[in-house]
């Protein structure tokens, strides 16, 4: 690979404020290369694709495109210049045709100046066959089409446009595993046919089949940049998390096995995870880790009674719950839930107090709330999770999201449930918050309630859980006991 | 984390503050009151421009007008403001009150029924009205805006079939009372506004005092954390639309009394007036904001809006039309400039 690169990028830097988000990052692709981007949250993976797809348009350092400087002005710059991007939510409309959908924008015209359909119709078979779809039917809407192919048409668009490098931005955590052996096929085709993808993943399994070279960043910093033959999914793991981290194992919490049976999930399966069992005892602790799309906070979800299954069984202390109940009959039954999106499970102009009785109304003060009864009851418990400031009247909205959390875990404490669902407990937080929030969770697993915490933030995952289950693509892949557990063990598992 | 918890310490005072309130004296919640009440300045600024231009519009025969010239529309109100606090909106009240009326004369005059039993069988159809456009919205997820249009040509077209196209102008006793009746001799107040009156008074009792109410409000700002919460948004939204079924078909039976006969075709202004008048009030149309105070207020400036250009002898009769709906517009930017929510949007 010694050829002239098609683009490169030299001694790239970019700050946020006081945030060093990239430092000096130095990286190149060839013509038909797949190149693979790895590293933690926050290691800058997503500034590098930024500044590459156009996004971001101010940072020191050299943009180098076949040759010759530039500097990208915006995303359509980028693509004029054929570099396109693959976000993680796909844009195709999936009310229009595929064909519709290939030239979204680029319609073909007559002279009359209305669609040509005859033209966009037959140049949409001759691209696919092409490109090794020729099964598609391209007058079929986009809609009747899995997620996993109206990903490959977005990909393919993309080409037709004129891209010559493709940046993937996490492109298989959605789909299900047959759907990514067709995504890491059409990912041959475009090498073959001399185009480049960036692509950037957590599933490191996954970068070893597909790219040719991979540069692992770390806090903001390039690494390394490695020949696929002369590394493996090991390397890559200490690469990404530096010696010094992988040797500092988190403290595992004792396992309290001894309980009974507080939760029990038997073959629960949905449109987005399949055949999910587990079991979570009295004073367990279990986090479910997964990366974005893996169908964990949809089984969550599912769980507290929103999101639709298509069979399976709960069971709450001996109690089978009836298929699909709602969320109201989930709470009756001694589930409480936080979601991973606070500003949809919290009312941001309300009062704190209104949001934590608001389950609980009818147990407080029956059909006539009494506000003074409602502070009564609330109070203890902003006080006790330590909102600050500790005054019940203030409105959610002006709290920070640490605050709002811990709002959103005190709604639940002034009638203990049974089971203490958590989706991202932590996400957002500044470590003072998270660890106040991450003792809270240790206390109720003590005080023998059952816990369940989903996330996707393994050292969340692996500072409070007794037992761990990684999800991927829908399915539990690993279920282990939190002892000498550490990141590389997850990532690992991924 | 401090574990032992203590029991807060409210004066008897605070706490019945407190209870009345929803509040307490300590907090900023007062400021936000004063915004919400945008409304009653722009209230006071018209009364003020047009006693000033008018001799004859502080009359107490006047002030008595407006109030019964808003009363049928503040029946439609109670209900409406309901509905639009849980961010739905039922566009049938006014076929639905043409129904309810045509039914109780209909019984009266054709088929001799009795006061008690027509009254229940004509608020009766307009409640399960507003019951089936709420099961027909949250059972197949229609909105509410459809649901209720078609439910309005049902309406519409039952009250059509009923009087082949015939005005009743044999009305009941208990119509005629509810609409054009006084207490206290001829110059009595009107039932109308008392009726009017009780309605906002336990619509206000309701949103305000009681866990439906709150449901309503938490309902309206956010469906999804209403739903976390174990509120049943479902079963919420149905009972709104119930209750504003049920305040068309008194409104319907009230103003069928006051103009003395049961017409073929609806009052399509109705609709339009009642929600103008409740979004006047700074109700806000996506749910959420809003109390039957302001719905009280809204009426007020609807009232005196339409009033007071009746009493300004110089303004063309041809152009009051217009006018209105200028000053309509002009005191919505107000009521949104004042309480500050146009800023506030950050949407995109």
């Amino acid at each position: 690979m010694n050829d002239s690169p098609i683009l490169s990028l030299q001694h790239v830097s970019k700050r946020f404020g006081g945030l060093q988000a990239l430092d000096d990052v130095s990286f190149d692709l060839q013509p038909g290369e797949i190149h693979a981007l790895v590293g933690e949250n926050g290691a800058g993976k997503s500034t590098l694709m930024r500044i590459l797809a156009g996004v971001y348009t101010e940072y020191d350092g050299e943009f180098i495109l076949e040759g010759r400087p530039i500097r990208l002005q915006s995303p359509k710059d980028a693509l004029n210049r054929g570099i396109g991007m693959i976000h993680q939510e796909l844009s195709v409309i999936t009310e229009l045709s595929v064909a519709e959908n290939l030239y979204l924008g680029r319609q073909p015209l007559t002279r009359w100046g209305t669609v040509d359909w005859k033209k966009m119709f037959s140049a949409s078979e001759v691209e696919l066959a092409r490109l090794g779809f020729p099964d598609i039917d391209v007058r079929r809407s986009l809609g009747s089409y899995t997620l996993g192919m109206q990903q490959v048409v977005e990909v393919l668009r993309t080409i037709i446009s004129g891209a010559r490098i493709l940046i993937m931005d996490e492109p298989t955590s959605a789909l299900s595993p047959g759907e990514v052996e067709r995504l890491i096929k059409l990912i041959d085709v475009i090498r073959q046919d001399q185009r480049s993808v960036i692509y950037i993943s957590h599933f490191l399994e996954e970068v070893m089949r597909v790219a040719d070279r991979v540069t692992v960043l770390r806090n903001g910093g390039k690494v390394a940049t490695l020949d696929k033959s002369s590394t493996n999914v090991n390397q890559l793991i200490e690469l990404i998390l530096g010696h010094e981290l992988t040797t500092t194992a988190h403290n595992a919490p004792m396992t309290q096995k001894n309980g009974q049976i507080r939760l029990n999930v038997s073959h629960l399966t949905s449109d987005v995870f399949n055949d999910i069992s587990f079991d979570i005892h009295q004073g367990e602790i279990v986090g479910i880790y997964g990366a974005v799309g893996a169908g964990h906070f949809d089984l969550a979800r599912a769980i507290f009674g929103m999101y639709r299954t298509h069979s399976g069984t709960i069971t709450v202390d001996g109690h089978l719950f009836p298929h699909n109940y709602s969320a109201r009959y989930a709470i009756k039954h001694g589930l409480a839930y936080a979601t991973e999106s606070r500003r949809k499970s919290l009312f941001m102009e309300e009062a704190i107090y209104r949001n934590i009785t608001l389950p609980h109304l009818g147990k407080i003060s029956g059909m006539i709330p009494r506000p003074a009864r409602e502070l009564q009851t609330a109070l203890p418990f902003i006080k006790k999770v330590n909102v600050q400031p500790p005054d019940p009247m203030n409105l959610v909205g002006k709290l920070s999201g640490g605050n709002q959390q811990k709002v959103a875990i005190a709604r639940w404490l002034t009638f203990p449930p049974k089971v203490f669902v958590m989706s991202e407990p932590t996400r957002g937080m500044d470590v003072g918050a998270k660890s106040e929030v991450l003792s809270i969770l240790r206390e109720f697993g003590d005080q023998g309630y059952g816990v369940l915490v989903v996330s996707t933030e393994p050292e969340t995952i692996l500072s409070v859980s007794n037992q761990v289950i990684v999800m991927s693509h829908g399915q539990i892949v690993a279920h282990m006991e939190n002892k000498n557990l550490n990141k590389d063990v997850l990532m690992r598992n991924l | 984390m401090s574990s032992q918890t203590e029991t807060p310490k409210l004066s008897p005072l605070q706490r019945i503050i407190a209870n009345l309130t929803g509040t307490s004296f300590l907090t900023g919640v007062w400021g936000r009151r004063l915004t919400a009440l945008a409304p009653l300045w722009t209230l006071i600024a018209m009364g003020i421009f047009f006693s000033l231009s008018s001799p004859s519009f502080l009359r107490p025969i006047n002030l008595n007008n407006i109030l019964s010239q808003v009363s049928t529309l503040a029946i439609f109100g109670t209900g409406m403001t309901f509905v639009l606090l849980t961010g739905e909106i039922d566009l049938s009240i006014a076929a639905v009150a043409g129904l309810a009326g045509m039914i109780a004369a209909y019984l009266y005059a054709n088929l001799d029924y009795s006061e008690p039993v027509l009254l229940v069988i004509a608020l009766g159809t307009a409640t399960l009205m507003g019951f089936a456009s709420g099961i027909a919205s949250t059972r197949f997820r229609i909105p509410t805006f459809m649901v209720t249009l078609a439910m309005s040509l049902i309406a519409a077209g039952l009250t059509t079939y009923i009087s082949k196209g015939r005005v009743i102008s044999q009305l009941p006793e208990t119509a005629k009372f509810l609409g054009s009746g006084r207490i206290g001799g001829p110059d009595g107040i009107r039932v109308l506004i008392v009726v009017a009156a009780v309605s906002l008074l336990v619509g206000h009792l309701i949103l305000r005092y009681t866990r439906f109410g709150r449901y309503v409000y938490m309902t309206g700002a956010s469906k999804s954390a209403a739903r976390l919460a174990g509120v049943n948004t479902d079963m919420t939204i149905t009972a709104v639309l119930t209750i504003c079924g049920f305040t068309a078909g008194l409104a319907g039976i009230v103003s069928m009394g006051r103009l003395g006969s049961a017409q073929p075709d609806a009052v399509p202004s109705f609709l339009i007036d009642t929600i103008g008048a409740v979004v006047l009030g700074g109700t806000a149309l996506n749910g959420g904001r809003g109390s039957m105070v302001q719905t009280l207020i809204g009426l007020l400036i609807y009232g005196t809006l339409r009033n007071g250009l009746d009493n300004i002898p110089t303004i063309d009769v041809y152009l009051k039309e217009f006018i209105t709906g200028v000053v309509l517009i002009a005191a919505l930017i107000v009521n949104v400039v004042f309480s500050g929510k146009a800023p506030a949007d950050r949407s995109v």
